[in-house]
């Protein structure tokens, strides 16, 4: 039974826009690599801003061992009577020890190297510290005492991360551009190939609308296609690379894991892809179709 | 701008009549039919068609008018990739037709015009002639109030060729205003029908008597028997002018 008839060649037969979906998966890849990279860093990023912004570090360098458990005496003492910090803990030897040997090796912290006290304190989220005070009150205490609310850390790490996600946007924007122009060539160029039979739908009385649907209907497959295989690779490369990465980093820094309720509007890119396609083509036949008779 | 193709061409097609356009090649068959089914717009002059103007005709009123117009193209113009029937099915699909039964007056055209066992075919592996029974069928399946046909019968033998011009004959009793470009003067003379003939870009009407009307003469110039027709007719095409690169070219570029 004749339920509707295609009027355009079948797709293979197109040799002029054969390839675009993947082309398109290439565009989706990309995409989602910027996105999904965008998004593990926002979380990583977040996650270390946010376990830091509420902690103190003090460091008691004073070399003679006495005097240095008298000075964190002292301190400890004036933390305990300060209002707003909720908890305080000093790490002892092998603590410390964990904290050093990514950088200097598994076994090189030896008995001999002269190792700090650290102090590690949380401060209320509710109630302000007046740092400012404190920092003052410890400098009274000994000049080899080092209060660090991570803030200068934090600073910078805030601007590197709105810089990766701001070039993430932008990779984005070229990305979209970029896929609106190669649909919008390879409309053009299927519409050249089929000049002859839109012609013919012409004279026989079809509707600008009609011919334009069958393009935006091929379009969107395009789109689709292109996008699911896109997103399949995207997702390999992203967890390959967070697998490598980890096993990398392992100690350095905590990798978050891939966020999955974030990870899950990547599923959507095919579709934004396959939408992004459809009007692009529609309204390059529509343009296209206009100039003619 | 090129030279003209037509020149102060006035005519009127009673809605329902028939007409044979004659002319040798060259003399502007397929550029006035190109007008009339509205492939192309005139450089200037007017054309009533169905009571509206459409010479200046918006793109959207287009495909509504062209609806009510069936072509059989001298290059048959068939969808490679679709199969006969889904070719002659094209008009209907158009139109919003159903699909059981489209496919039930499609195959009953079809095998009218002596394609039964052709209708899975699709163009490329079907004979001129094959083609051209197809491209009829399209024209005439939504039966159009007008029908212009560019050489119909000129890749098919007699008996089809005699077939056809009964499917025309019939349509055209039916209401159908058939217009019908050839060079086949015993097909004219047969079916006893009004001509138009096609010189220098010029249109002459003739009467059914004056069929045997010598094309020689029309050569020399001597238009024996030639009268413009001033009656009110239904569509009429008043004095449009096509201008192509080359006068003696058909079909040459608005």
């Amino acid at each position: 039974m004749i339920a509707r008839v295609n009027f355009l060649p079948d797709e293979r037969s197109h040799e002029a826009t054969r390839l675009l979906p993947y082309v398109m998966a290439v565009m989706v890849y990309l995409s989602a690599l910027a996105l999904m990279g965008s998004m593990v860093l926002h979380r990583s990023f977040s996650e270390w801003t946010e376990a830091l912004s509420n902690r103190l570090t003090i460091q008691i360098t004073t070399p003679d061992p006495a005097l240095r458990e008298a000075e964190t005496a002292d301190v400890t003492r004036l933390l305990q009577q300060t209002p707003g910090i909720d908890f305080i803990h000093r790490l002892n030897k092998v603590e410390i020890e964990n904290l050093l040997e990514p950088w200097l090796g598994e076994g090189n912290v030896t008995s001999d190297l002269p190792l700090p006290v650290m102090i590690d304190v949380t401060v209320s989220r509710t109630m302000a510290v007046n740092l400012d005070a404190l920092r003052g009150m410890m400098a009274g205490i000994s000049e080899n005492i080092h209060l660090d609310d991570h803030q200068q850390w934090l600073g910078r790490f805030v601007k590197l991360m709105d810089a990766v996600e701001y070039t993430a946007l932008g990779v984005l924007s070229l990305v979209v551009m970029a896929t609106v122009c190669i649909v919008i060539f390879g409309t053009k160029a299927g519409m050249a190939e089929n000049r002859e039979t839109i012609s013919i739908m012409h004279h026989l009385g079809a509707e600008d609308s009609m011919i334009a649907r069958a393009f935006q209907r091929r379009f969107m497959r395009y789109g689709l296609k292109g996008g699911a295989i896109g997103l399949v690779l995207a997702f390999i490369t992203l967890v390959s690379l967070m697998s490598l990465s980890r096993a990398m980093m392992a100690g350095l820094v905590r990798l978050p894991d891939m966020p999955v309720a974030e990870g899950a509007v990547l599923l959507v890119i095919p579709l934004l892809a396959a939408l992004l396609c459809m009007v692009t083509a529609r309204i390059t036949v529509m343009r296209g179709l206009n100039r003619m008779v | 701008m090129g030279s003209e193709v037509l020149k102060d061409i006035s005519f009127n097609l009673k809605p329902g009549s028939l007409h044979f356009l004659t002319g040798s090649s060259g003399a502007g068959k397929t550029s006035l039919l190109k007008l009339m089914y509205l492939a192309h717009r005139p450089s200037r002059g007017k054309i009533t068609m169905f009571r509206e103007d459409v010479e200046n005709a918006a793109r959207r009123d287009l495909p509504r008018l062209r609806r009510r117009i069936g072509v059989v193209f001298q290059d048959f113009r068939l969808l490679d990739h679709l199969t006969a029937v889904e070719n002659v099915a094209l008009p209907l699909w158009l139109s919003g037709g159903k699909g059981t039964e489209i496919e039930q007056h499609v195959e009953e055209l079809l095998a009218w015009v002596g394609l039964k066992d052709r209708m899975k075919s699709r163009p490329p592996v079907l004979s001129g002639g094959e083609k051209q029974r197809v491209a009829i069928a399209r024209a005439v399946i939504k039966r159009p109030d007008l029908l212009l046909a560019d050489e119909p019968t000129g890749n098919v033998d007699p008996a089809i060729a005699k077939r056809i011009m009964h499917l025309f004959v019939e349509l055209n009793k039916l209401g159908t205003t058939t217009v019908i470009a050839t060079h086949d003067m015993e097909m004219v003379k047969r079916a006893g029908a009004a001509r138009m003939h096609l010189h220098k870009g010029r249109l002459h009407l003739l009467d059914p008597g004056d069929s045997d009307f010598r094309e020689e003469e029309t050569e020399a110039g001597e238009f024996g028997g030639i009268r413009l027709d001033q009656k009110e007719y239904g569509p009429k095409i008043y004095g449009p002018k096509i201008y192509g690169a080359n006068e003696n070219e058909e079909g040459g570029g608005v």
